[in-house]
């Protein structure tokens, strides 16, 4: 380049020329006259610019060039120094850990893009607990709270950790040796290396007491497991294993103790081989788990001991006498002969808050053998003791402790004497919070010393006996944080960090010949003598020992009878309040998360608070109603509820179809006030009621004045007889009969001729055969509703939270929803049959209106819709300036740069997913949440756009997740294998519902799916030809 | 456009006593006179409604539009609901100037200028929506195909919002040009009348430089023609094109193939009743019930009887389809449209739409002013009810029953919706202060042939010219019904004539009584009807002749008196003297 020569001239041609001499000498080829400007002094000082039009120009100069330098905020990124080995800007790193708050246990993957974790994944290597919920899947918003405290607080004032530390120690030094006792209240751990820390922390200073304090309590499961094979701990289930699901109110696919049994019980749910489990729920409150069933039998609490009590008694063919209404007996008696009929293959499990009930099952689950049912690999991840919470308590006000130091928890929030411990705190000499938040507890202790996020510590857990999980920093501390077990060291003078503690104990007493690295980098690890054959062989060797040995059978019967007799014989006076966690919120501890408040309930998609849910009958008795505004805003009473003495204000009311007569159901983990934001000041506090730590209560609702503002993702709750939406049918029919009976394509006439919808098309194909095609594929067997992959979809794909206002009118932003509908009649089939026999004008249209209200025990049925991506979209066509097109993958794309918000296709859309961006929802100052704050946009997703006002969104079927797998095969020079495809959903969804692929790699499963004779296209009708195709719900209703 | 014969059972079209001068007169009146009270009562109302109008406007677009009442399943509501109401308003103005026209309905005349204005008003204010309800109106300009530096981006030309642009803006343009046209040889008619240079300039520069030559009405009465032919497929295209916004969707309740044929009628039907609305208050303000008769109104009732019956035959049609069809969503929705959570507005739709015109099949009902007027009321309030309930209950329940939701208006909406009748008010109030409401031209053209006055004349017998010898034609041949129906006023005129002296125009000059403060174009020559022509004459007034003048002219009661006409008649004559 250099050598290349540009002529001005021809005069160049002759080196020698003395004109291009001169040019190059002469920057200037003429003369400047200077001389005639500035000599001419006499024409200069009669100018017409005097000094003032002087300084004036300066002025003016002056002003525009400092007007010119306002420029907009300048946002620095500094380039790194020294740059960190595994961080290449652009490419997203994976690191194992593990999520162990105390209410949540789960070995997770976290993204980390540029050092920030962004995103939880599953950890597919993790044998146990590998899967994250919606409050997991949420959890990395936790991370980014605003509201996080940012260094120690002494008296609620900042100060320093070695301030901090020279009291606590002097305090700790000077107690060691006193009447009084060091108390530790802390959440459960399931930690080995926190154990033995602990331990050793007793050596030091003596008179240390731990107590493990769960919000949620299942002390009776613990203590009836504890009673019976000794360990403080609870059983191990695999719903995979069992045919024949009996559940007395276990909401075994939430977080009946400690959750993740559902990706187990959905593998079991889809017919394979004629085949499926079949489940029958017996509870009180609608939850996600009996709304599931194929069966439900909806039951007081007491009812349900009652009925325990009976099968117990009819599978021991021992006589137990219980007064239960004759339709009960028979279910009882019908569940009883399906069991037997299952032999080993049933199981039975109960979320009754009884330690009599909890050791019935495990007798029922011990005498069928039940393979399912494992105590021998049990489950560490709740070990809190509610005995000794009390126990603190007392001794507490009486004076007997010098020093609470606690940790995970919130007692001041989930305890329902929480008076008297704030009065016992005040009696204790020093008390210290661990916490990430300032919350109710950390209001009235000395020190609050502000913990780290879990994905700021180091840890380890002990999910299940022999499955350990390790936690790692997936990013430096934010703020001036220490987590608990760090401080135990400080405190203890060691000079370890905990985490060459926790490399220690892995070492010495966990991994064997495994190298720590390989153990860190899986995040899990199982001890090789746990795996072996454990399941089988154990669980053979107890089906001899019961089927062999009856005495034996017998001797472990003698104990349970008297839990049966006090079961018969329960019984409760007036209304029974259960108390339950709810899928988005679980025990509170993340309820400034704006992700879950905005999660909507699986069963009443309800978002922004929790409510009472009565029956229609008791609602109707006591005065309540429910009903949608003008808007469609969905509008509730409020009651005040009494327990015992305590009272609940203004809780608003949910007329829920499914709820037992005389029962009612509340959700704990609502009701915070301290240190929260006030959007996030929702609902009330259940924590209140849940005296004794009992979830089953007594309770007198009365009516209080006022309506309540529902924010409900949903307002419709039946389905109309629309039979062609959720396509479903029994196991028996889909068995027998051909699938054009069962899955009917919808046919048009063509040339007089009637043919498959389907085959129909106004429309010259593309070739569609070269490249990828992407399709997903959703079965409603699989699918239980859990909602972790909409968090998902939240968390990748940066989609707004538009607060309770915007949701109640009907703004929500999901990209994937969950519909959840109910039956009219008893079941779907006869709403069907219902609507094809309606007769005359006046019938259809009274009929229609009595479809639109669900039965008092409808059938429950969920369906996740996110767009559909159809090969032929009503929404492409529509839109005047080409903003939505379709790609030759089959993905309909969304150009956000060029949408001018005509939503056009959002009318279009048979399906409604597209979402519009009624207001700026970043930065905005209606609504302070995450996309807020600098902090809390640190969680955003770099590889897709935030949206502006005015534009349609909607789901991309992660484009940017598909594209860069396609270029990292491309890099790679390899062909892209079934499975490396994935979405946001597809890959949170541990239960196999939401399957991606591409179509056109003929042995991906996607494809199989495809071809499979359950495959229906929503609304096939319309001639969409949607790439997101759904799997017929089959239900088992083969009864025995 | 000669006059040519009109059987004489034709009723005239033209009422009372009037000449060529006089609808000039009578045209210019409202032009060159001063706005009433009422007027700037009723303007600064409009002008109020436009200005909050604006007001909501500027705040949709400054915070977004989820300041209206829409939702994730009702995406348009008020919006496209108000956009598809003045579009279809929209609809009389080329029927009734292009149509009418071809089919050379010669009453259309004295209605067509206004029609035509209204218009282009309300599609100005149609066109306003589809850039409002955008989420970003600033980039309204990508739905036109413009070369652009985005790259290849270009319109979608599948889009039937893209035919909307299209059908919109010809629609707009070829109305507008039609007009103009037609307005040319009236503006002219007022330049020449104008005396105050300012307003002189006005006109002659809108009048395009119009002489009357028979050159320029030939070429004028070409132009009109070949715009006619234009405008006419225009009348059927636009809202054709606009229903394909629905049409061609997959909505249940939109996805209907009659929409066009049925949406061009109530867009007419709607349209005809704007008209009856407002020149029935027109007629009234200017004094123009000679022009805009009674069966003018009739006439107009039976388009809108048709067309009512029209849009009832489509709403019938809609619901036989559904059953017919088979098809369970279909069927849900016209169910749900009629009997569902929306039930009252198609109540309204109904009855305003499909039941009200139907009285005028009695003749007593459809020459009745006033029940036409609250008719054509009603029926626009029925035709905005349709848009709503189209557009609204198809959406607010289809497919699938999790989406199912419920719509209701927020301020803004309603605000816009106000402002845009302000706005479309204070234009239509300013160009009856400003332009020839009536295409006086046309209307001269009819004259002999349907002339109250002429008629008259060819019925006795008379010539239709008689040429004063001074130049001034007195008007005396009256319509002999009409003479009766004012006997007792014409005893008044006689003793005010009497006790003020009468003029005899063979001997006396008139005075020109303008100069007289208080008396207008107008007052004088009211004044000259009754036979007051001279100062003489005024001067004379005492406070008994003003108020028989008052009873006589009915117009400013007391205002001779305040200004002391007689005072001033007076000192006139001293000054001549």
């Amino acid at each position: 380049m250099a050598s290349k020569k540009y002529w001005k001239s021809e005069a160049e041609l002759n080196p020698n020329d003395s004109i291009v001499e001169t040019l190059r000498q002469n920057e200037f080829p003429e003369e400047i006259p200077v001389d005639e400007f500035l000599g001419d002094k006499e024409n200069l000082s009669a100018s017409t610019t005097n000094r003032r039009d002087f300084l004036k120009y300066v002025g003016f100069s002056t002003a525009a060039a400092s007007l010119a330098a306002c420029e907009g905020p300048v946002r620095k990124s500094i380039p790194y120094v020294i740059k960190p080995e595994q961080i290449i800007p652009g490419i997203a790193n994976y690191y194992a850990t593990t999520i162990a708050n105390g209410y949540d246990f789960a070995s997770i993957l976290i993204k980390t893009r540029e050092g920030r974790p962004i995103k939880v994944e599953n950890n597919k290597d993790a044998k146990t607990n590998g899967t994250g919920n919606a409050r997991i899947q949420a959890s990395v918003l936790s991370l980014y709270d605003s509201t996080r405290l940012q260094g120690p607080l002494a008296y609620g004032e900042p100060a320093e950790w070695a301030e901090l530390d020279t009291s606590v120690k002097n305090k700790l030094e000077g107690l060691k040796d006193s009447e009084q006792q060091i108390v530790l209240l802390t959440q459960t751990y399931a930690s080995p290396s926190t154990t033995k820390l602990i331990s050793e922390f007793k050596e030091v200073y003596g008179n240390v007491n731990h107590i493990t304090y769960d919000a949620i309590s299942e002390d009776a499961a613990l203590s009836a497991f504890e009673a019976k094979y000794g360990e403080r701990a609870l059983p191990t289930y695999d719903f995979e294993k069992a045919e024949t699901i009996i559940s007395f109110g276990a909401e075994f696919l939430a977080d009946w103790q400690g959750g993740g049994h559902d990706s187990g019980y959905s593998k079991g749910r889809v017919p394979k081989n004629g085949k499926m489990s079949r489940h029958i729920q017996f509870e009180s409150n609608m939850s996600l788990t009996g709304a599931n069933a194929d069966k439900r039998i909806a039951l007081k609490p007491s009812e349900q001991k009652k009925a325990l009590a009976s099968l117990f008694g009819k599978l021991n063919n021992s006589s137990v006498n219980v007064d239960l209404s004759d339709n009960i007996s028979k279910a009882v008696e019908d569940v009883a002969s399906e069991i037997r009929k299952a032999g080993n293959k049933a199981v039975v499990v109960t979320g009754l808050d009884d330690v009599n009930a909890q050791a019935v099952t495990l007798s029922i689950n011990e005498m069928l053998a039940s393979l399912a049912f494992n105590p021998s690999a049990p489950r560490f991840i709740r070990q809190g003791n509610s005995q000794a919470v009390n126990k603190l308590v007392q001794d507490m006000n009486s004076g007997k402790v010098g020093a609470l130091i606690m940790d995970g928890v919130n007692p001041m929030y989930t305890l329902p004497n929480a008076s008297d411990f704030s009065e016992g705190v005040a009696k204790v000499d020093l008390t210290v919070t661990f916490s990430t938040n300032w919350n109710e507890t950390t209001e009235i202790t000395e020190f609050t010393a502000a913990s780290s996020h879990f994905l700021e510590s180091w840890g380890d857990a002990e999910l299940v006996k022999g499955h350990y999980s390790l936690m790692q920093p997936t990013i430096k501390e934010l703020f001036d944080t220490r987590q608990f077990q760090q401080s135990l060291l400080q405190w203890m003078d060691s000079d370890l960090n905990y985490y060459d503690y926790i490399k220690n104990t892995w070492n010495s007493g966990i991994l064997g010949d495994v190298s720590w690295n390989k153990a860190l980098h899986d995040g899990v690890f199982v001890l090789e003598s746990n795996t072996e054959g454990e399941s089988s062989t154990t669980n053979d060797s107890s089906v001899d020992q019961t089927m062999d040995q009856e005495p034996e059978v017998e001797t472990t019967i003698e104990p349970i009878s008297s839990a049966i007799s006090s079961l018969a014989n329960s019984s409760a006076e007036g209304m029974e309040l259960v108390l339950y966690p709810k899928i988005g919120m679980g025990d509170g501890q993340q309820a400034n998360n704006p992700w879950l408040q905005e999660f909507p309930d699986p069963i009443t998609r309800v978002s922004w608070g929790n409510y009472v849910t009565v029956s229609k009958a008791d609602a109707s008795a006591l005065g309540l109603i429910n009903e949608n505004v003008a808007n469609g805003g969905l509008n509730g009473s409020y009651a005040k509820l009494m327990v015992n003495g305590a009272s609940l204000e203004n809780v608003p009311v949910i007329i829920q179809p499914g709820q037992a007569v005389g029962t009612m159901g509340l959700s704990f983990g609502y009701g915070r006030q301290v240190g929260m934001k006030t959007e996030m000041q929702t609902g009330v506090n259940a924590y209140a009621l849940y005296q004794g730590f009992n979830c089953i209560q007594n309770v007198t609702l009365e009516k209080a004045s006022g309506m309540h503002e529902f924010a409900c993702i949903q307002l419709h709750n039946t389905l109309m007889g629309r039979g062609d939406i959720i396509k479903e049918t029994t196991l028996e029919i889909f068995n027998t009969k051909d699938h054009s009976e069962w899955n009917h394509v919808p046919q048009v006439s063509l040339n007089h001729q009637e043919v498959p919808a389907t085959t129909v098309d106004l429309w010259a194909s593309f070739d569609r055969s070269i490249g990828h095609h992407f399709n997903m594929s959703i079965d409603l067997n699989a699918c239980t509703g859990c909602g972790a992959c909409v968090i998902a979809c939240h968390a990748e794909n940066n989609v707004p939270v538009v607060g309770k206002e915007e949701v109640r009118k009907s703004r929500d932003m999901h990209w994937l929803r969950i519909d959840r509908y109910y039956s009219s009649e008893d079941t779907f089939d006869q709403d069907n049959t219902k609507k094809d026999e309606f007769a005359g004008a006046a019938e259809t249209k009274t009929g229609f209106e009595e479809m639109e209200i669900a039965a008092v025990n409808p059938q429950v049925a969920f369906q996740p819709v996110m767009c559909q991506h159809c090969n032929h979209a009503p929404c492409e066509t529509v839109c005047p300036v080409a903003a939505t097109t379709h790609s030759r993958q089959g993905q309909n794309h969304m150009a956000y740069n060029r949408c001018v918000g005509t939503r056009y296709c959002a009318n279009n859309c048979p399906y409604k997913v597209r979402r519009f961006n009624w207001f700026l929802t970043n930065n905005n100052d209606e609504f302070d949440y995450h996309f807020n704050n600098d902090l809390g946009k640190m969680v955003i997703n770099p590889d897709v756009t935030v949206r502006s006002r005015g534009v349609i969104e909607k789901c991309s079927l992660c484009i940017q997740m598909t594209q860069k797998t396609i270029l990292d095969a491309k890099r790679e020079g390899r062909e892209i294998a079934d499975g490396e495809f994935q979405t946001a959903c597809s890959n949170a969804c541990s239960n196999g519902a939401i399957v991606f692929g591409d179509s056109n790699d003929e042995e991906s499963q996607v494809t199989e799916l495809r071809q499979n004779d359950r495959m229906y296209h929503l609304l096939e009708h319309v001639g969409t030809r949607p790439n997101v195709f759904y799997q017929v719900k089959v239900r088992n209703t083969n009864e025995a | 456009m000669a006059s040519h014969y009109e059987a004489p059972i034709r009723k005239p079209l033209i009422l009372g006593d009037k000449g060529y001068h006089d609808v000039s007169v009578d045209i210019a009146a409202p032009v060159e006179g001063r706005a009433s009270t009422q007027w700037w009562i009723v303007f600064s109302i409009a002008l109020a409604a436009f200005l909050w109008g604006v007001g909501a406007i500027i705040y949709t677009i400054s915070t977004g539009i989820g300041v209206w009442g829409l939702n994730k399943t009702v995406n348009w509501a008020w919006d496209i609901t108000n956009f598809v109401w003045w579009v279809g308003i929209g609809h009389a103005g080329t029927l009734i100037s292009a149509v009418l026209l071809l089919f050379r309905q010669k009453w259309r005349m004295a209605i067509n200028r206004s029609a035509e204005a209204m218009t282009i008003f309300s599609v100005i204010q149609a066109a306003l929506f589809p850039v409002i309800h955008m989420g970003r109106p600033w980039l309204a300009y990508w739905v036109v195909p413009i070369p652009n530096q985005f790259g290849s981006l270009w319109v979608n030309f599948n889009s039937p919002l893209l035919w909307d642009v299209f059908a919109i803006s010809t629609y707009l343009s070829v109305s507008m040009v039609f007009w103009w046209t037609g307005l040319i040889p009236d503006f002219a008619m007022i330049r020449d009348r104008a005396f105050k240079p300012f307003q002189k300039k006005i006109y002659s520069l809108v009048s395009f430089g119009w002489t009357g030559r028979a050159k320029d009405w030939q070429r004028f009465e070409e132009v009109s023609l070949v715009l006619a032919g234009l405008a006419t497929p225009l009348v059927l295209s636009v809202h054709t094109i606009v229903s394909m916004d629905f049409a061609t969707s997959v909505i249940p309740g939109w996805h209907t193939t009659i929409f066009p044929p049925y949406f061009v009628a109530g867009a007419i039907f709607s349209g005809f009743a704007m008209v009856q609305t407002l020149l029935i208050i027109m007629r009234k303000v200017s004094h123009l019930e000679d022009y805009i008769t009674v069966q003018h109104i009739e006439l107009m009732n039976i388009v809108i009887m048709i067309t009512g019956s029209i849009v009832g035959c489509a709403y019938i049609t809609e619901l036989f389809i559904a059953w017919y069809s088979g098809v369970e969503y279909e069927q849900y929705a016209f169910l749900n449209r009629a009997t569902g959570p929306y039930w009252w507005a198609y109540l309204f739709m109904m009855s305003c739409n499909v039941v009200s015109p139907q009285i005028m099949w009695f003749k007593k009902i459809r020459t009745s002013i006033v029940i036409s007027f609250i008719i054509s009321v009603v029926v626009n309030v029925g035709m905005w009810f349709e848009r709503f309930v189209i557009i609204v209950t198809s959406l607010h329940r289809d497919y699938l029953p999790s989406s199912w939701t419920m719509f209701s208006p927020t301020f803004v909406d309603i605000g816009i919706f106000i402002g845009t009748i302000g706005f479309f008010f204070v234009l239509f109030l300013l160009y009856s202060r400003t332009f020839p409401v009536i295409a006086q031209a046309e209307v001269k053209s009819i004259l002999k042939s349907s002339g109250a006055r002429y008629k008259a004349l060819r019925d006795a017998g008379k010539p239709l010219y008689t040429i004063n010898k001074n130049g001034i034609v007195r008007e005396t041949i009256v319509n002999n019904n009409q003479e009766t129906a004012f006997s007792s006023e014409s005893n008044q005129e006689e003793s005010l004539l009497s006790a003020l002296g009468s003029f005899d125009s063979g001997t006396q000059d008139p005075d020109d009584l303008k100069k007289v403060k208080g008396i207008g174009p107008l007052m004088e020559k009211t004044l000259n009807k009754l036979g007051i022509f001279s100062f003489l004459q005024v001067s004379k007034m005492t406070q008994k002749e003003y108020d028989l003048l008052d009873s006589l002219t009915s117009a400013f009661p007391g205002r001779a008196q305040r200004d002391d006409w007689a005072g001033q008649a007076r000192m006139f004559l001293n000054n001549d003297k």
